[in-house]
Order: structure tokens, then sequence, then C-alpha cells
């Protein structure tokens, strides 16, 4: 039997006008998963990026954007020393993540890339299966766990599962592009990083596969502090909580023009550098 | 300074020029309909009811070109100011207009109505005062010209004035009864006359906005903080 009661009143959340709607998602408290210090980056003698000091907010997500050449992508190779695989490249200055810098000689980079993993530009899923592709990496760092658990866990995380459960087996190739980078955005959940750097992970994919990877961004970001290098300025508009214009000297060394909340910087940005940029007035 | 957007520029150009007619236009209106009034001619207030046409027609023009920008060029910063200013200013000059339209209608049902010459010149001197708010504020505009849009809220307070004291006016009329029902009508012009100026005002807000990126209502001796965009 059906009973008809009162109905119930749908009382609209009531919004503080107080707190500026940016940060309304963020943590209660501002806290920093990792600083930049004095860094510079250097290729041989060639200088990328100078002099960067940053902070990247603790489960958020900021937005590396900026003309090419003006050393994003190196900023962001160096904050997991990615970049020392480059030969001739060296870092100056500090990268600070849990108090250690990151440059120092006792920091293992195996382990740090560990904790701060990376998705790069183009979906790159090893030629095994998927269920293989996200295990890898807890299988190769011993982790003693139930690799069926984590395997699901990650690609749920990834909003993956529902496409894949039934073909676990399949090769990370059978999947589509978009698929595929979720795919590998579960293999870096996988190893349970607490910071993800992006290197335009959108930018092989088509619109739809983009939007999906970006709501895919926003639900990461409750676990995760995310780090992203977008050629996209809508796509850093519409995804990230904060935003860092980077713009390159006569030397072409990159350096950072301003920094701050994706909502203000593309309301009111502060320097007519940025205003340039953004509207397209860059020259 | 290379522009990479030049297309989209233009396109905010061509709605500013937009805005710029309506506001040509609505001045024109505001203008003859009162001077309707003064002369008591019925046919030039027919002429404004029938104006407000363009304007409407030149607002619907701007809408639909904004509603296309916006999603087609999807614009920030200062550009993105600009296209606010845009709509809320169009919206405030096509009111305008319709308050034109209002005073001409009213001129059109009150035409066998004894008249007094001191609400008249009331009247006559609220248009001087509103008329040039309504240039001064789109040359703040077209100048970008922070100053001049922060004087508009002190260029209205004549006419707030003479609105709010309209009513002593019409109250000496109580003796003759046609004459009281055209005084009464008249304060509908007046507050017509007022709203015009506080639209200009609006508008000057909406200037200082594109120009500090500071949302704000002028309240009194508003300044924009120092360093504001």
């Amino acid at each position: 039997m059906t009973t008809v009661g009162k109905p119930e009143v749908n009382e609209k959340k009531r919004v503080d006008l107080n707190v500026p709607m940016e940060t309304t998602t963020g943590p209660a408290l501002e806290t920093f998963a990792m600083e930049a210090v004095g860094l510079s980056a250097y290729y041989g003698e060639f200088r990328a990026v100078r002099d960067v000091n940053l902070s990247f907010r603790d489960r958020q997500i900021t937005a590396l954007i900026g003309p090419s050449g003006c050393g994003k992508t190196t900023l962001l190779r160096t904050l997991n020393r990615m970049n020392d695989l480059v030969q001739g490249a060296r870092a100056e200055g500090e990268v600070r993540f849990h108090g250690q810098n990151i440059f120092d000689a006792s920091v293992d980079p195996v382990e740090l890339r560990k904790r701060v993993g990376m998705v790069f530009q183009k979906p790159n899923p090893f030629p095994k299966t998927i269920y293989q592709n996200v295990a890898w990496g807890a299988r190769i760092n011993g982790m003693k766990q139930d690799l069926d658990a984590l395997v699901e866990h990650s690609l749920r995380q990834a909003a993956l599962w529902d496409e894949v459960k039934d073909k676990l087996d399949e090769s990370g190739y059978s999947l589509s592009g978009g698929q595929q980078q979720r795919l590998c955005i579960a293999r870096a959940i996988a190893v349970k990083p607490e910071i993800i750097l992006m290197d335009e992970p959108t930018s092989a994919l088509d619109p739809v596969a983009t939007l999906r990877i970006e709501e895919l961004i926003q639900e990461l970001k409750v676990n995760y502090t995310i780090i992203i290098v977008t050629h996209n300025m809508q796509q850093a508009a519409r995804a990230s909580d904060h935003t860092v214009f980077l713009n390159m000297d006569s030397d072409r060394a990159g350096y950072v023009v301003e920094s701050g909340t994706t909502g203000t910087l593309f309301t009111r940005p502060a320097r007519q550098e940025t205003e340039d940029y953004i509207t397209g007035r860059f020259g | 300074m290379t522009e990479f957007r030049s297309l989209f520029h233009s396109e905010l150009n061509q709605l500013e020029v937009l805005l710029l007619d309506m506001s040509e236009l609505a001045e024109v209106q505001i203008n003859n309909a009162v001077e309707a009034l003064l002369q008591g001619d019925a046919e030039l207030a027919h002429q404004v009811v029938l104006g407000d046409r363009e304007i409407d027609r030149l607002y619907v023009e701007v809408e639909r070109r904004w509603h296309e920008v916006m999603a087609r060029q999807t614009p920030v910063a200062s550009d993105l100011r600009l296209m606010s200013l845009i709509l809320q200013a169009g919206h405030s000059l096509e009111r305008m207009g319709d308050q034109a339209s209002n005073i001409a209608k009213i001129v059109e049902a009150t035409s066998t109505l004894p008249t007094n010459r001191t609400i008249l010149l009331h009247i006559r001197e609220m248009r001087s005062i509103v008329v040039p708010m309504v240039e001064t504020a789109m040359e703040a505009l077209v100048k970008r010209d922070l100053n001049l849009a922060l004087r508009l809220p002190e260029l209205d307070d004549p006419a707030d004035w003479l609105n709010r004291n309209m009513w002593k006016e019409v109250a000496a009329c109580a003796s003759n009864p046609e004459m009281l029902e055209w005084a009464v009508h008249m304060m509908l012009v007046s507050r017509a006359l007022e709203r015009v100026g506080d639209r200009a005002v609006d508008i000057g807000e909406q200037v200082a906005f594109l120009l500090t990126g500071e949302q704000h209502e002028f309240p009194e001796g508003w300044v924009p903080a120092p360093g504001s965009a």
C-alpha cells in the first residue's frame, strides 16, 4: 500500500555569499601539497624555466597555461624529476614535498615518481591486458595487497570500470583513445600517488572524451592533488581551481607571470601580460 | 602587438556601435516625448510611441549577436566584462526607450486636461538633467573614462530631488479636479525621467566595472581600490 504523505519540501541549499565561489569545493584549510622555490630548469646551457616560486594547493587542480615553448611541460616534468631522464637536463632551486627538497641526494626518484605520478599527452598503455596495465605498477613496487581489488578500485576511480569489467583480459589497445587515457589514469592511481601530473592529457582526444576526462579530474581531486598542463585555455577555465600563466623572455626562458584562482584570473587578471594573452592580444 | 582574435574583437566593436545607436535614439525619444508634453503636440507623442519599435529592434539585434558571440568566442577578462556591460547597458537603453514611450502615451491620454506651468517647468528641468546623463554615460564608455563614469551619481542628485518634490506641486493643484488628474499623471512622467537618470548611472557602474574589474553599485564617494585592473 502506498502512503501518500506530506510532500517533502525541497529546500535549496543556501549559498554563503561570503565564500568566494571557486573555493567552496576546496579543503577547509588551505594546505600545500608541493612548493617550488626559486626553481630554474636547464637543458645544457639553455635555461628553459627561470626562478619559479609556486605553491600547489592540496587536493586542488592547478592548471599551467602559456604559449608554446614557455616551459610548462619542463616545469611539470621537473616536479617529479622526470626530466632527470633527459640527457643534459638539470634543475636549480628547490621543490619541497613533505618538507624535503626533491633534489636532495637522499631522495630516490623512483620512489618520488610513485608518489607524484604522471599522465602523458598521448595515451600510452602497455601492450598487455587491461588488468595487467593497472596491476603493473603495484606489482613492480611489490605492493602486497589484493590485486583484483586494487584493479577494480583504480578502474572505478578512473570512471572506467563499468566499461571494461567484462573484458579485463583484453588488450589495453582494444580501447578507444579516451578509454586508453582513463586506463593510464587508473594505472597512475594504482600506485597510490598523492599528486598526479598531467601533461596535456586530452590533446589527442575527441571533444566528448575530453569532457569525460575533465569530469574525471574533478572527481579525482577529492583524493589527489592535480597539476595539469594544457594548451587549451578554456579547458583550464573549465576544469581547474587555480591557474598559473607562464610566458617567456627574449632569451626563451619561461617564467611565471601570474597565478591565482581560475575564476579571478579569467575575469580580472592582475597583470596586463596575462590579460593580453588570454584575450588573444598576445604579441 | 599581434591581434589573434581580430574577428571576435571586431564583433565586440560592432556591438558597441549598436549600443551607441540605441543611446542616440533613446536620447531623441526622451527629448521628443517631453517636447510633446510641453507643446501639447499629440502628433509628436504618437511618433515617439511608434519610434520605440526601432529601439526594441536594435535591442533584439544586440541580444541576438550577444548570444552568438558568447556561444562562439568564450570571452574572458576585459572582453567578458565588456560583454556583461553590453547586455546590461542594452537593457537599460531599451528601458529608457520604454520610459519615453510611456511619457508619450500619457501626453495622448491627458491631451484634453488643463496643465500647470510650474509642473511643466519642473519636468523640462528634469529632462535637461537626465538626457545629458545618458550622453555622459555613453561618452564614459567610448572614452573608457572612469572619472566621467564616477560623476554620474552626482549628476543624478538634482533629478532625484525634483522627483521627490513633485508631489508638492501636484498637491497644489488639488483645488481643480481636472488639473489634479493631469498633475497625478505628471508624477508618472517625473518618475519615468528619474528612472532614465538611474539607468544612466547603471551604465556608469558598468563602465566602472569594465575598467576596474570591481563590481559595485556606486555608493556615496565610491572610488576603485588602488591597483584594480
